[in-house]
């Protein structure tokens, strides 16, 4: 396919902002991924900037998250993340090569680090819920008498991002899953398009990643009441 | 003169000119009212003049952009773009678009890393909350801009496809910051809470 565009060109390309048929010089599904990208960015920054909303008008907020274990362990899942982004690309790369068996190996590779990062997820919010009893619209008891005028959204604010974040993530590992079994009859185009998604996923957790974690650090651990 | 406007055959062109000239005359009027508005407001650093000065300099530069497109595509304007044009033909003429080796997107991955070591650091050492915020963002951006450039491979694009994807959605999330400001409103105007609620208070549940 990728070769009849370039018999083409001559036709379908003009100069670099002349349009022609091919504007852009990607396929339609390329552009359609990236422009379902484009949207759900700004889904992803509506929710951030909520978040930070409600904690800017809020006189106080909750920052329960202690370095060693919590930080530690978020840590391990954004290293997840990176290393399953990596996979990817060397998917795409041997898929670029031809090379379907290895392509498919490389994803194989990816879903399992994607996998890690769901059930490391799935973990802490398990802590999270049972061991400190938090909940949507409602602290724990426990960091009310730290933090007595902290807002009750820090719950809702916090399930709703990495909540939607993880939901991103599990469909991820299906559309890779969904890809790796039909690769015999995918273009390379199609592990590309796989590939952007995967990668925009990893993007999104590089903001949720410092703003929901790194600045709710528990500089004094401590003084937790048990 | 005549020869060139005179008569059918030289329609389009004169189309062209007209059009032109009319979207010149408003861009002229409109950095006109602008400068005016220099002179008209007493007091230039406020809010609304400050507001006024810049729909006025928009409203000039979207109309100044077609004379100015239409100057370039002539070659009255020379082309800087000349030079990465013939860069990119050839990167087109390519069979398989994808470019990059491992060791590229492992250097790419080295950096994230290292940036993403560099964010967690900051958690460890205490600085200010400002601060950490600040240097969070940048770094963020920084990692959002290697993950798009290197692993989504928006740097072997065309330009084009950069140019209509990447503005529009910066300039839709910096629209998004007009927000903020009602925050902090929020913040002031709200009743001062009781002085630290006794130790278990049961807080009602929204």
């Amino acid at each position: 396919m990728a070769a009849t565009e370039v018999q083409h060109k001559g036709q379908l390309v003009a100069d670099d902002w002349g349009g022609g048929s091919f504007p852009f010089h990607i396929g339609h599904k390329k552009l359609g991924m990236w422009l379902f990208i484009v949207s759900d960015a700004l889904t992803f920054s509506a929710m951030l900037i909520a978040y930070s909303y409600a904690r800017l008008s809020s006189e106080q907020w909750a920052t329960p998250f202690a370095f060693s274990p919590s930080i530690l362990f978020s840590t391990v899942m954004t290293l997840c993340l990176l290393a399953s982004s990596f996979t990817m690309v060397m998917a795409v790369a041997a898929s670029a090569r031809r090379d379907r068996k290895k392509a498919r190996r490389w994803i194989g590779a990816t879903m399992f680090g994607g996998l890690l990062f769901l059930g490391l997820h799935l973990y802490e919010w398990m802590h999270l819920i049972n061991d400190y009893g938090l909940k949507p619209f409602e602290l724990p008891r426990a960091w009310l008498e730290r933090w007595p005028n902290a807002s009750p959204l820090f719950g809702a604010s916090f399930f709703a991002i990495t909540g939607l974040h993880m939901f991103h993530v599990l469909t991820g590992v299906l559309y890779l899953g969904a890809v790796a079994m039909t690769i015999k009859r995918r273009t390379h185009e199609d592990v590309e398009i796989s590939g952007l998604y995967w990668h925009f996923v990893d993007l999104v957790w590089m903001f949720v990643f410092p703003l929901i974690y790194l600045l709710s650090v528990d500089f004094n651990p401590e003084q937790m009441p048990h | 003169m005549s020869a060139r406007f005179g008569g059918l055959r030289g329609l389009a062109g004169k189309q062209d000119v007209i059009l032109n000239a009319i979207c010149l005359l408003f861009a002229v009027v409109f950095l006109m009212l602008a400068a005016a508005n220099f002179t008209w407001s007493g007091d230039f650093l406020t809010i609304d003049s400050l507001f006024v000065t810049t729909v006025f300099a928009l409203l000039a530069l979207v109309f100044l952009a077609n004379p100015l497109l239409w100057a370039h595509e002539r070659g009255y304007i020379r082309s800087f773009l000349a030079a990465e044009d013939e860069l990119t033909a050839k990167k087109d003429a390519e069979p398989v678009h994808f470019e990059g080796s491992v060791k590229l997107f492992g250097a790419v991955l080295f950096g994230l890393l290292v940036l993403t070591v560099v964010e967690v650091a900051l958690a460890y050492i205490e600085v200010g909350l400002v601060l950490m915020l600040t240097i969070l963002i940048g770094l963020s951006v920084i990692k959002a801009g290697l993950i798009m450039a290197y692993f989504m491979h928006l740097k072997f694009e065309r330009q084009s496809l950069v140019m209509a994807l990447i503005p529009a959605l910066v300039i839709c999330i910096c629209l998004l910051f007009v927000f903020f400001p009602d925050g902090f409103r929020l913040l002031n105007t709200r009743p001062p809470s009781q002085p630290s609620a006794p130790a278990g208070a049961t807080q009602p549940t929204h």
